[in-house]
Formats: C-alpha cells, structure tokens, sequence
C-alpha cells in the first residue's frame, strides 16, 4: 500500500513535470519561430523627413487603394515640431515590427507574419478583442466601430481599391500594400522600383519622401539610403525591431532639399 | 393562468417579490441594451481607439475576481482538509459559477465580433495570456459546472420529478477533491494570466511590471472570500432559508484580515518602487493614481477603505465579531478589488503612449462610459444577484447546517481521497 502510495505520488509528480516541460519548450521554440525573417526578402519603409511636407497625399491614396472608411486611419501624418521655422512631420504607418506585440498577443492568432516580415491581418479569424491595440506601441491599429458603408470620398481621385472592405467590429492597419507587392512580383515587377508593384503610399507622394525596397539586397535603393544617412527608428528601447526608419531632418538635408 | 396571475398579484408586494420586479427591470433593460449593442455595433459605446477596453472589461475582470471564492475554498476544504469549512465551500462554489457566467457575458458584449466567440477555442496563439486565459476560463467553467451540480442537485422540484438525475448531479460530490485539484490548478493559471495580460505589455510602463499577475492572484483570492462571506451574511440575515454558523465565518473572516497584510505588504513595495525615476507614459500614469483623476479611487477607495481599514476591523476581535462591522469590513475589500482592477485597466489608456522621438510630452484621454454600456453592465450585475437569491431560496446555497450527517459518506471518501491522492 505504502509502495503504491509513494509511485502514484511520484507518477502524478513526474507527469506535472513533464506536462510543464513540454509546454514550455513548445512556448520557447514559437517564440524563436517568429524571429528573423524566413523568406528571400525583406521589405522595408524609409521615409525622408527633410522631404515631408505634411501634404496628406499619401493618406488620401492609402484610403483609397486599401478601401479605408474615411474616420479611420492607417497612416497617420503628424506634426513634431519644427527646425528652423519649418515645420518637421511624422508619417506613421504600421511599422511592421519584426517582434510585433500585436502578433505575440493575439488570442487567435489573426495577426501574424508573412515570410517577407509583412505583419498580416487575418480578419476572418479575428473575434474583435482589441489586445493587439492595446499591445500596439505605436497605435497604428484603427478599430471598426461602425461598419463602412457608402461610398469612399478617396475613391476615384486616389486610386481604386484593390482589397476588401473590413467588416464591422475588427481592428484594421497598414499592410505594406501586400497585394500591390503579390500582384506585382507575380507579374515580374520589383517593389520599390517598378510603382505597381510598390505600396500606394510610396507611388503617391508628390516629393518623394517614401522609399521602399528589400533590405535583404544590399544593392536596393534602401539598403544603401540606410547606409549612407544617419537613421532611427520609433521606441527601438521596445525592441521591437520595427522596419520603417526615418531620416531624421538635420540642417543640412533642409538646404539641400 | 388565473393562479398565475393570483400568485404573482399577491407576492408581488413582499420584499422577494420587490427585489425580484427591480432585479427583472434591471435585467430587461440590460436586454434592450444587449440587443442595441449586437445590432448597432460598439459605436454606440463611449470606447475609442485610445481606450479600448472600459467598463465591461472592469466587470468581467471583477465578476472573475470575486469568483475566486470557489477555488480558494475548495482547495482549503479538499486539499487541505479543513472540511468543517464545507458550508462555506458551497457557497463560493455557486457565487464562483455565477461570476464566471457573468464574465463570459460581459465578453460577449466585448468582443466586436461576438457570433465568432467560438472561434477563440478553435484558432490557437499559445504564445498569447489573452489564448491562456480563453483555455483556461473555458475549462475552468466546466470544472465549476460539475461543482454546482450537487448544489442544484437540492432543489426540491427536481428532486421530486426526477429524483434518478438529481441523484445522479449529487453523486457529482464525490469527485469533490479531484474537481478541486483542477479548480487550483486553472484557477491560479488563468487569475494570475489576468494580471499578466496587463503585465506583459511593453508599450504601456505603466502597466509593465511582474507584479501584475501576483496582484491579480491575491486580490482574487481577497475579493472572493470576502463575497463569499459577506453574501452569507447577508443572506443569513435578510431570508430565514439562508442559516450560517458565525463561528465558522469568523475564522475565515480573521485569516482574511491575515491575508490583508500581505497583500498591504505587496502594494506598499510595488508603489514605491514606482515612485523612483522619470520614464516617460509610467510616471504620467502614475501620477494619474496618485495625484490626479484616478487619486480619490487610488487613495481612498483601493487603500484606505479597500485595505488598510478592512485589515484593522477584521484583525480587531471586538469589531470582527460585530456583525456590521465585520460585514462593512468584507464589503470594503471587494469594493478595493474593484476599484484596484478598474484602475489598473484605465490607468494603462489615460495617459496616452507616446512614440514620437524626443517628445517627453504624454497626453490624455479620458473615458466616461455610456449609458448603453451602464445599463448592459447593470443587467450583468443584476443577473448576478438574481442568480445568488435564486440559490439561496431554492438551493440552499448558504446553509451551514448541510455538513456531515448529510454527506457522511462523501466525506469519508474525501478523507480516503486526499489521503491517496
């Protein structure tokens, strides 16, 4: 009795354990699942802030190709100040974080990474807890409230849209444009050089202040534009690792732009 | 129907038959509310992007809380085995059943998709709290419907109609420890989740701290024997089918105010700790506890009235043995647990996260609930108190004169249970 006693104890001991181990190996190895980047590219958003002039086009193209109810925004531009009597702005996308909170915390694992490092949102699986807004570091996600409908003012001025509407009750941000890119790269072109195969926002801006391409090709437009200017990215203490960097307006890009 | 109507004219002007009209009004507008809030969308909520989680997220975060009861009772009565405390483990198992069914009310108002609730059991992020605490509430739930089973087990009608099921729902009984056991188990998982939901988010310091699921776990345990006592006494006092053994009571009542200096204990640290250095979105949320909007909830409600008093009449014999200070004490508590969960959510949103470089200026926002989510809330509350009477008349939820002689069998067993397990 006192031996079956003690084995049963044990049995139960050893399978907490085991339980406990296998969980928290399977934890440890989807964490490092989602680091780095699988896939032969990865896209990246440089924006020029000397070249900014806070016009709001590529707002008003983001709205139109992505079909975005007006009240909402994936693309914010904000006002940060100024030097020299200029005034500096922010355009804020979603920055694609290569450890994207919004990702970790998802219940249902809506949001999630494509291989290039797009952070994507499936909306058909997502119940519409709002964890990731409250994990977003830097609010990029807009909430459904209401659902759109009617007419999109953007629309056809900025461009057609080329995705789905969101339903009502979801949360919805910036995607990088991934259907320009699929499109696109399906049809041979390279995003960041070829417009119809680059997010709306970069073609859209009238000064050129967006860039985009593959950091993974030391060549592109944006591996080099990194090289060679200072860069900085939004709340990198968070680690997040975000891939939109910004070149930060210094008195000497000012004179020259 | 002629006697229908009868009975309801005559008993609708007893106090039963008064609460019951109020707590049906409640819950009938709740349902307009409801049907409002699934046609029209959470528009019709004063929730924004800047604060997306209000007040339902402060019920369904508290009505979990309180339920804690359940588990904590029976882990003492089952696993510990002080089985004297059985009565009382009755009663926190049904207010637990109640609080989570509340919860998952609360949820389904919540979440902007609601006829895809099921979609949280179905698609997994096991790296994600928020997937944690789904599993583990969902589990929990049914660990806690297999607990109430003997408990509904005692109602007369169904004893009489089918005396084989009731029969069946009591035997449930028997798998008392070992439902326990589970209860513990996910129970502790899921509270202290809870907390780290909250904890785990980088983006807002102030909410970024390991303490946040400890936190969760004590006041949990706080807030739901604390209920659980002070709706047996209050039960006790206004029905004659409710009957407590105050001793028993009084123990409880007395370990609690133990508890309470720990958990005071815990607070002073974690707030010290946060008075030091400047760090942009933390210090401004703090301050928004201490010094600004959230200050009197902070002060006052959370530690003055939530904790520290509490501590001093629960601890003080003289005041713990008089029944309205005792009940004062318990209903002090579950208000700070309330207040501490209400803060903790709001804190986080106010104080808007700023990500533009160099801009040490936070902003805010601020949140005042709508009448829509009031009224759905009122009615989540009032199903509450609706289900704990309903019990008490017909369940004979707080009953301490149920002990062994009714369940002398059982209890052996128990014994023999814990002894092997």
């Amino acid at each position: 009795m006192t031996k079956n006693k003690l084995n049963r104890r044990d049995f139960i001991k050893l399978s907490a354990v085991g339980v406990a181990v296998a969980a928290g190996s399977r934890l440890i190895q989807e964490a490092q699942a989602s680091e780095g980047v699988k896939g032969e590219h990865q896209w990246v958003m440089v924006i020029d802030q000397s070249k900014c002039t806070g016009c709001g086009q590529c707002n008003l193209v983001c709205h139109a190709n992505n079909d975005i109810n007006p009240d909402l925004d994936w693309n914010k531009v904000l006002e940060v100040g100024d030097v020299d009597g200029k005034m500096v702005y922010l355009p804020r996308p979603c920055m694609q974080c290569e450890h994207a909170p919004c990702v970790e915390v998802c219940p249902v694992g809506a949001s999630y990474y494509r291989d290039d490092g797009i952070v994507m949102m499936d909306y058909d699986k997502c119940i519409g807890c709002r964890y990731c807004m409250v994990a977003c570091p830097y609010d990029a996600r807009a909430f459904n409230w209401e659902a759109f409908t009617g007419d999109n003012p953007a629309v056809p001025e900025w461009g057609e849209p080329d995705i789905e509407r969101r339903p009502r009750g979801v949360p919805e941000k910036c995607s990088f444009c991934y259907q320009r890119i699929d499109r696109g790269t399906s049809l041979g072109l390279k995003p960041g050089v070829d417009a119809a195969a680059t997010p709306a926002c970069v073609v859209g801006c009238p000064t050129g202040a967006r860039i985009f391409g593959d950091l993974n090709d030391p060549n592109s437009n944006v591996s080099q534009l990194l090289k060679k200017h200072p860069s900085y990215r939004l709340r990198e203490n968070l680690g997040t690792n975000p891939r939109v960097y910004y070149l930060p307006v210094t008195e000497n890009r000012v004179v020259e732009g | 129907m002629k006697t229908i109507f009868r009975t309801i004219r005559e008993n609708i002007f007893t106090p039963w038959g008064i609460w019951l009209t109020l707590l049906g009004m409640m819950l009938l507008a709740a349902l307009v509310g409801g049907i409002m809030v699934f046609w029209k969308g959470l528009s019709i909520t004063n929730l924004t992007d800047l604060v997306p989680w209000g007040l339902w997220i402060t019920i369904d975060l508290s009505s979990i809380a309180v339920a804690a009861g359940a588990f904590s009772m029976c882990a003492a009565v089952y696993l510990f085995g002080l089985k004297r405390y059985e009565p009382i483990a009755r009663t926190a198992t049904f207010i637990g059943f109640t609080g989570y069914s509340m919860a998952m009310m609360a949820l389904l108002l919540d979440i902007g998709r609601p006829e895809r609730f099921w979609k949280s059991f179905v698609y997994w992020n096991t790296h994600s709290l928020l997937w944690e605490v789904t599993m583990c509430v969902g589990l929990y739930f049914t660990v806690l419907l297999l607990e109430v089973m003997p408990i509904v087990a005692s109602f007369e009608w169904l004893r009489k109609k089918f005396p084989r099921l009731a029969e069946k729902m009591e035997h449930m009984h028997h798998y008392a420890p070992v439902l326990a056991i589970f209860g513990l188990g996910l129970s502790s998982l899921h509270q202290s989740s809870l907390g780290a939901v909250y904890g785990v988010i980088k983006a807002r310091p102030v909410w970024y701290r390991p303490e946040m699921s400890v936190l969760f776990m004590f006041t949990a345990i706080l807030g739901g024997i604390a209920l659980t006592l002070l709706a047996s006494m209050l039960a006790a006092r206004l029905t004659s089918k409710a009957k407590v053994n105050d001793m028993l009571i009084d123990r409880v009542a007395q370990f609690l105010g133990y508890l309470m200096i720990a958990y005071l204990y815990w607070r002073f640290w974690d707030w010290l700790a946060q008075t030091y250095t400047y760090e942009p979105g933390r210090t401004e949320g703090f301050e928004l506890l201490t010094k600004g909007p959230l200050s009197f909830n902070f002060w006052i409600v959370e530690m003055l009235f939530g904790a520290l008093l509490p501590t001093i009449l629960l601890l003080y014999r003289p005041t713990r043995q008089t029944a309205l200070w005792r009940m004062l004490a318990l209903a002090m508590i579950v208000a700070g647990v309330v207040a501490f969960r209400f803060d903790t959510n709001i804190v986080g949103f106010l104080a808007v996260i700023p990500y533009i470089p160099g801009e040490m200026v936070v902003h805010y926002t601020s949140y005042t609930p709508s009448l829509v989510e009031w009224v759905t809330g009122g009615g989540i509350i009032a199903f509450g108190l609706l289900a704990f009477s309903v019990g008490v008349k017909y369940l004979r939820v707080v009953d301490h004169r149920i002990t062994s002689e009714e369940h002398e069998v059982v209890t052996v067993k128990v014994g023999e249970a814990v002894h092997n397990a």
